[in-house]
């Protein structure tokens, strides 16, 4: 689905990542663990785009992508959820949808959902976006924000969703609600990249685990065994 | 009473031109987020070709041709604009803003030097479409009927782009690029696309500005600088980026000046610049813009 090989990412003068290679499989939940500024958030903008890659490669659906720009991607089924919720917040909730929606359908993609099984998905997974629709990104609590971020990057019918720290900042029962949210998006056959800081969180949704550290994965494998390595889980937990 | 009434006439006639010129240029900032010094001179050019089409290359035609020709103007400065945005403007959008003035200043010049070039250094005129018109009465006084098009057309740009741009699929889109065109290309829109369309509608607007006026008044060279001048004096009042800043701006520039014209002519534009101080020292980013 997602095959990331060998990437070098550079922000300004400083090189962040460091030969990263990953992989996501159709249907899987995959998580990169590691501290703030190890380079998690660099990996899922060196995939969406919004970062160029110096070297290495970035397949999708076998195709190689690293040289398109960020809205061919988006549009090849690419779904993003950044960090900060990233909402368009002069725009409705529903203007938010919408304009992943027309980017979907304007991608002409023969595998994507249509708007009213795609509405179904996201209330499916989001009951309580139903009643913020018409609201303002900009008069919505940080845990609508980051629902209503993931609803849209479902709108645009992705493949794989590249979700950027879903759970920080949320209280835990908000965060046990996420987590449930995000079970059920993989039911839903879609593939998932999520980047997180706590491990703990981590083990409840991955089926696969790569940790990462100064910009280099350190670990790749099933979630559970992250924990019989001790040097992998002292640089996570710092 | 008719005094007032053609002096508000004459106000919104000012507005209705003003709010084109920095309707467009608040437009083209708020979603790339450019200062476009050329605006002026699209602005001028809207002008010179109406003028041209209408005074010269047509002159004999139907006068109904003739008033269809109008905005032959506002489309010209349109496909100037979308000629411009990706091969002179695009390279620079990743540089310092300096750069961007640099260019657009330039553009200015260059724009000048070409109305120059074709149109010769006289003024070109279309009166012929202002004096079909005739006049209408108001008291004991007469007011042009071609100005209340001019009004009418304003009024109607206004409603229509408002329409454009908080009623159509591209005017969501268009507010989500000027809010975040990064997070908007990772959302699957093509933002270079909407980058020409945001800069040729500006164009559009500038051009039809200086289309609707020049039945009125000639088309001369250095008018497009002098226009640019108080289009930033609107938006400098209303706010950089805001379409509504846009519209007030024009307002109270259009009031302001036509009522300073006549209590005190030696010092109207001087109170134009004194009230867009006032408003950048109280409210700096402007009436209806935000700060950063």
């Amino acid at each position: 689905m997602l095959d990331v090989q060998g990437i070098d990412t550079w922000r300004g003068p400083a090189q962040i990542l460091r030969r990263v290679s990953l992989n996501v499989g159709s249907r899987e939940a995959v998580c990169l663990v590691g501290r703030n500024g190890a380079g998690k958030t660099t990996t899922i903008d060196s995939i969406i785009g919004l970062l160029p890659v110096r070297s290495g490669k970035i397949g999708f659906q076998g195709r190689e992508i690293g040289d398109l720009p960020p809205h061919q991607r988006a549009r090849m089924g690419i779904g993003y959820a950044p960090e900060d919720a990233g909402l368009f917040t002069d725009l409705t909730v529903s203007e938010n949808f919408q304009v992943c929606r027309w980017m979907a359908e304007a991608s002409k993609r023969t595998d994507q959902v249509s708007e009213a099984e795609t509405d179904n998905r996201i209330h499916a997974v989001f009951p309580e976006v139903l009643q913020f629709r018409q609201r303002r990104g900009l008069f919505l609590s940080g845990g609508e924000k980051k629902m209503v971020a993931i609803a849209r990057a479902m709108a645009l019918s992705p493949a794989v969703l590249l979700l950027d720290e879903p759970f920080e900042g949320l209280a835990p029962v908000v965060v046990t609600r996420f987590i449930e949210a995000v079970k059920k998006i993989k039911e839903m056959g879609i593939s998932m990249l999520i980047a997180e800081s706590n491990l703990a969180n981590a083990v409840r949704v991955a089926d696969r685990l790569y940790a990462i550290d100064r910009g280099e994965i350190i670990y790749q494998g099933g979630p559970r065994q992250v924990f019989e390595n001790e040097d992998v889980m002292k640089t996570i937990r710092g | 009473m008719d005094i007032l009434v053609i002096h508000l006439f004459n106000a919104l006639l000012y507005a209705s031109v003003l709010f084109l010129i920095a309707g467009g240029l608040s437009l083209i900032y708020g979603v790339m987020r450019i200062v476009n010094l050329a605006h002026g001179n699209l602005y001028a050019f809207g002008a010179y070709v109406t003028a041209w089409v209408v005074g010269q290359a047509l002159a004999g035609a139907h006068p109904v041709i003739l008033y269809l020709l109008l905005p032959a103007g506002a489309f010209a400065a349109a496909l100037l604009g979308a000629i411009l945005e990706p091969t002179l403007l695009r390279p620079f959008y990743r540089r310092a803003e300096e750069y961007q003035l640099l260019v657009t200043f330039g553009l200015l010049m260059i724009l000048e030097d070409l109305m120059r070039f074709f149109w010769g250094p006289y003024p070109l005129t279309a009166t012929s479409l202002f004096e079909k018109m005739g006049s209408l009465k108001i008291g004991e006084s007469v007011y042009p009927r071609y100005n209340l098009l001019v009004i009418s057309i304003g009024v109607l740009a206004a409603g229509f782009l408002w329409a454009f741009v908080y009623k159509t699929r591209f005017g969501v889109v268009l507010r989500a690029t000027s809010q975040d065109m990064r997070r908007a290309s990772a959302m699957g829109v093509n933002v270079n696309r909407v980058y020409i369309q945001a800069f040729t509608i500006g164009c559009f607007m500038a051009g039809l500005g200086g289309a609707i006026v020049v039945p009125g008044q000639s088309a001369v060279l250095g008018m497009g600088v002098d226009a640019l001048v108080l289009a930033f004096v609107v938006v400098v009042v209303g706010g950089l980026g805001s379409l509504e800043g846009a519209l007030v701006g024009a307002l109270i520039v259009g009031i302001v000046r036509e009522f300073g014209v006549s209590v005190f002519p030696e010092v109207e534009l001087a109170v134009l610049y004194l009230i867009a101080v006032v408003v950048l020292l109280v409210r700096p980013a402007g009436l209806f813009g935000r700060t950063a």
